[in-house]
């Protein structure tokens, strides 16, 4: 069984992950530039990739504003943290194939240009805005 | 002199105008506040947080107007004892800001009223029950113990879920507020249709009864009835009025 993690961002601005940045800055976090991606991991069987079917899906996938990435790793990079729903509902089985799969929201926060900020700083933005511990987990970098 | 209220107005409130609207019918002097003019909050009697998607309710349903300016008044009025009802949107926020329940730190929310069981925005004519005697919480002091409230639920996050832990605080701290008669149309824990803070000041409902408030939008009228008579969502309306008078 194939284990895939496949992250999809949006071309066009990022109006929700704006308003975060703006939000963490007031909260007094030290970030400069915030990204937002929708993360899915998949255990799959199916006979063409998954990303491939993903990418076909026109409920999951807009190629007019959606970006479609592979990742080699398999849990959060640096800067990174990933938010995952504790009792989300397998939506995306329906529509990949896919045999298992999570969802999770990628927040990766960045300090000066292209410097992922801290470990600390993802932590507290986590902490002050980005998670509800009562509806949601946080994964942070290994 | 008719208490005053303010009814908060973020970026993306859209029920205001209907808010404001049953307040004054009250007997309450009420207005809109709008984002820019926070600093006027201090001034007002008591708060209302309307329905709509705040901030387009991004990052999640209530998450940033929870961190709005506009809260930190509301926050420091309802530690002083102010009176503050969220209705929807507003009762988002409420948990958001950790309000209500009020079981944790303010701002370190201890649930939330999150995407209802169906995935999917509902919009229902509900009935809400009181879970709690009507003294618990301020504004509900007025009511019958036994008071039915129509209400529209119309939503598409406003099931309640927390930890087990939390959701047994819930219960056992008496912050059960409001249930659904019958079952709840979202799969809300505790059938839990609104939450009230342990001082019993803030008040946090999902479903709207300001939208039920008067006969033209009560789905059972008659035809020919006065449409402009008060509808049963007024009920608790007027038992806010009467908590500030």
């Amino acid at each position: 069984m194939a284990q895939r993690t496949i992250a999809v961002t949006l071309k066009i601005p990022d109006n929700a992950a704006l308003t975060a940045l703006a939000a963490l800055r007031r909260l007094g976090v030290d970030v400069s530039r915030l990204e937002r991606a929708d993360v899915w991991k998949f255990d799959d069987e199916g006979f063409t990739p998954v990303e491939e079917r993903f990418e076909q899906n026109e409920t999951l996938f807009n190629p007019n504003k959606h970006e479609l990435q592979v990742l080699d790793a398999n849990g959060p990079r640096d800067g990174e943290v990933w938010i995952e729903m504790l009792d989300a509902a397998d939506v995306p089985l329906r529509m990949t194939g896919a045999s298992h799969a999570r969802r999770f929201t990628s927040w990766r926060l960045f300090r000066k240009g292209k410097d992922p900020a801290g470990a600390s700083h993802v932590r507290d933005a986590a902490e002050k805005l980005l998670c509800n511990p009562a509806i949601e987990r946080a994964i942070f970098r290994e | 002199m008719a208490a005053r209220v303010a009814v908060l107005v973020f970026p993306g409130t859209n029920s205001e105008e209907e808010t404001v609207r049953i307040c004054r019918d009250v007997g309450l002097d009420a207005q809109s506040v709008h984002w820019s003019q926070a600093k006027t909050l201090p001034q007002y009697d008591a708060y209302v947080l309307p329905g709509g998607f705040a901030y387009e309710d991004r990052i999640r349903a209530g998450a940033i107007p929870a961190h709005d300016p506009m809260m930190d008044y509301v926050i420091e009025a309802a530690e002083n004892g102010k009176l503050v009802l969220g209705v929807c949107n507003g009762a988002q926020i409420l948990l958001e800001a950790g309000l209500v329940p009020g079981t944790g730190a303010v701002r370190r929310p201890t649930a939330a009223f999150t995407k209802n069981a169906q995935q999917h925005f509902i919009c229902k004519h509900v009935t809400l029950k009181l879970a709690m005697d009507p003294s618990r919480c301020a504004i509900t002091a007025a009511l019958d113990r036994d008071e039915l409230i129509p209400a529209w639920a119309a939503h598409g996050e406003g099931r309640l879920a927390a930890t087990a832990e939390h959701l047994q605080e819930i219960v056992d701290g008496g912050h059960l507020a409001f249930t659904y008669e019958g079952e709840a149309p979202n799969g809300s824990a505790l059938n839990c249709a609104g939450l009230v803070n342990k001082r019993g000041n803030v008040l946090a409902i999902m479903p709207h009864p300001e939208r039920d408030a008067w006969n033209f939008n009560h789905p059972d009228r008659r035809e020919g009835s006065n449409v402009l008579q008060p509808s049963g969502g007024a009920t608790l309306f007027r038992s806010l009025a009467k908590a500030l008078a």
